[in-house]
């Protein structure tokens, strides 16, 4: 098969679900329907914990989060209970594909991969991704790269920030962006000498963050017949046209193409305050009781901690992390070296039997990270945890009457991650579909196969000799 | 050789065994000579030197900037 190859197309649509892509949306998609009809595909299985930072770079590097050291977006600093430093492109030491097939004289363009800022070396080109402070920043590999991108679509737009009410500014505002992030997608593979493509359009989550509760009707907060009904629909028959239009532009008798996620999407059932929880659990001291604050929110680095008498605290976002309070390793720490695996377990066991606001079991999940890895390197939480199996998300913020809130504390958001997102990949010479599931580990091996190079790493390619 | 690629391009030395090891390695590759295999295995290590020697990616302003969005996008609390 890998012999009709000769470039590869990869296009990453954030938080793609298979249940829309592959089902439900598929009649109005008609590029995309046709590219599957011709593809291996199916559910992705995302890496622990199921976020856009580690989740691209697993994917790209075939290696897990324990092994790049990432467990999200921040990281704390050591053994500090309050700074955190942020995941960047130089905290991935691992290679990525593209750094694979550079060694091999292939030349790649990178678009939007996060973390990819600052933009590192490549044999090829490359535009950061959205944690890029701003435009004024140099963002793309070569350094003269910016002045193009400028020049084909003005001001590039690398994120819209989605949680506020402001809803037709955010749609429209997203609409721009993913037009642009095409448009430079297609001037680049129009304009440069390229054997691979990779890029990551940030607008799908976005969308499905900030829309769901209109679109999806079981959702708690559904509203009936809103004029932003068809929002996430329409974006989805965009994402079509802006890909109808990148495929005019390879030839299909030797261009691979596949359309991946780095995760799945679902409704959001709500928010569990981790941190009021554990003050309520008598497991996090703040001086004076507790934290009443129902004007606002409070960060808990807001809070005055009695750290001498706390046994743990965590940090929210689509996942919980939970950080342990031991003695020579925390500034103040009182949990004795001996016991940490005795207090783990048992703060394991009261998070996995916390149940809903009615009483209802939840499918709460705690992993350990030296053991859900081969290895756990960097500044790794002591647990992860996902609430309800991720359809509750964690709030860090204290200060509420209870801990089950209905909306999310920082700004609407009516979706969350769900373990599975999406991989397909057309083949020249594939007369029909096939389809699979596979693990975001099995990326990095297929495409690498694809190029004709060996790796050790773990996951399978999932191209089969009768795929030819 | 034009006088613009003299102005591009100088000479340097390397032994011939290593010489004769690299051109075995590109064989069937995309590189098409030895000098473009040299320059690009000298940028990348010069690239990852001076990531390495990069004390700051973020400066105090750009890092509370970055912060901000992750915190309004739902990935910080």
């Amino acid at each position: 098969m890998s012999e009709n190859v000769r470039k590869v197309v990869v296009i990453g649509l954030d938080s793609a679900p298979p249940n829309l892509l592959f089902d439900r949306f598929l009649d109005f998609l008609p590029n995309i329907r046709k590219l599957l009809s011709r593809s291996i595909y199916g559910p992705m299985k995302s890496c622990i914990p199921a976020i856009t930072i580690p989740a691209w770079m697993c994917m790209a590097t075939g290696k897990t989060p324990g092994e790049l050291g990432l467990y999200g977006f921040r990281h704390r600093k050591g053994s500090s209970y309050n700074d955190i430093w942020i995941a960047h492109s130089l905290m991935v030491r691992e290679k990525a594909v593209w750094d694979y097939i550079g060694e091999k004289g292939k030349k790649s363009i990178i678009v939007g991969v996060p973390p990819s800022y600052p933009p590192k070396k490549i044999n090829g080109w490359l535009v950061s991704c959205f944690i890029t402070p701003d435009t004024n920043c140099d963002y793309t590999y070569p350094k003269e790269l910016k002045a193009e991108v400028e020049k084909i679509v003005g001001d590039y737009i690398f994120d819209v920030v989605f949680r506020k009410e402001e809803r037709d500014e955010v749609k429209e505002k997203i609409w721009e962006m993913t037009e642009k992030r095409f448009e430079l997608v297609r001037h680049l593979m129009e304009t440069k000498d390229w054997n691979y493509v990779q890029f990551v359009e940030i607008g799908l989550d976005r969308i499905h963050h900030a829309f769901w509760k209109y679109f999806d009707e079981n959702h708690h907060l559904h509203e009936k017949n809103s004029k932003y009904k068809d929002v996430i629909p329409d974006y989805y028959k965009l994402l079509d046209r802006e890909i109808g239009k990148l495929l005019k532009l390879v030839d299909l008798d030797e261009t691979a193409i596949a359309i991946v996620s780095d995760h799945g999407i679902k409704a959001m059932k709500g928010a569990f305050a981790i941190n009021q929880w554990l003050i309520e659990e008598g497991l996090l001291k703040v001086k004076g009781g507790k934290v009443i604050n129902r004007e606002c929110p409070t960060r808990l680095d807001k809070v005055e901690v009695d750290w001498d008498r706390s046994v743990a605290w965590a940090w929210g976002g689509y996942y919980s992390r939970v950080f342990l309070n031991v003695k020579g390793r925390e500034a103040k720490g009182i949990i004795n070296p001996d016991d940490y695996g005795k207090v783990r377990d048992e703060i394991a066991e009261m998070l996995k039997n916390i149940r809903g606001p009615n009483g209802e079991k939840w499918d709460t999940k705690v992993f350990y990270p030296e053991r859900l890895y081969p290895v756990a390197k960097g500044d790794k939480p002591d647990m992860m945890v996902y609430f309800d199996n991720l359809s509750w998300r964690a709030a860090g913020t204290v200060g509420y009457d209870s801990p089950y809130l209905r909306e999310n504390d920082t700004g609407p958001d009516d979706a969350v991650h769900d373990e599975y997102g999406v991989f397909s990949l057309y083949l020249p010479g594939l007369e029909k579909k096939r389809e699979i599931t596979c693990t975001i580990y099995d990326f990095a091996p297929t495409i690498l196969k694809l190029f004709g190079v060996k790796s050790a790493l773990m996951g399978e390619c999932l191209i089969c000799a009768r795929d030819s | 050789m034009s006088e613009d690629k003299k102005k591009k391009y100088t000479t340097v030395s390397i032994p011939t065994p290593l010489y004769e090891k690299i051109k075995k390695r590109i064989e069937d590759t995309g590189f098409t000579s030895v000098s473009d295999y040299v320059t690009y295995v000298l940028r990348e290590v010069l690239a990852s030197l001076e990531e390495e020697e990069k004390e700051e990616v973020f400066s105090k302003e750009e890092e509370e900037k970055v912060k901000e969005r992750l915190r309004a996008l739902g990935y910080l609390d």
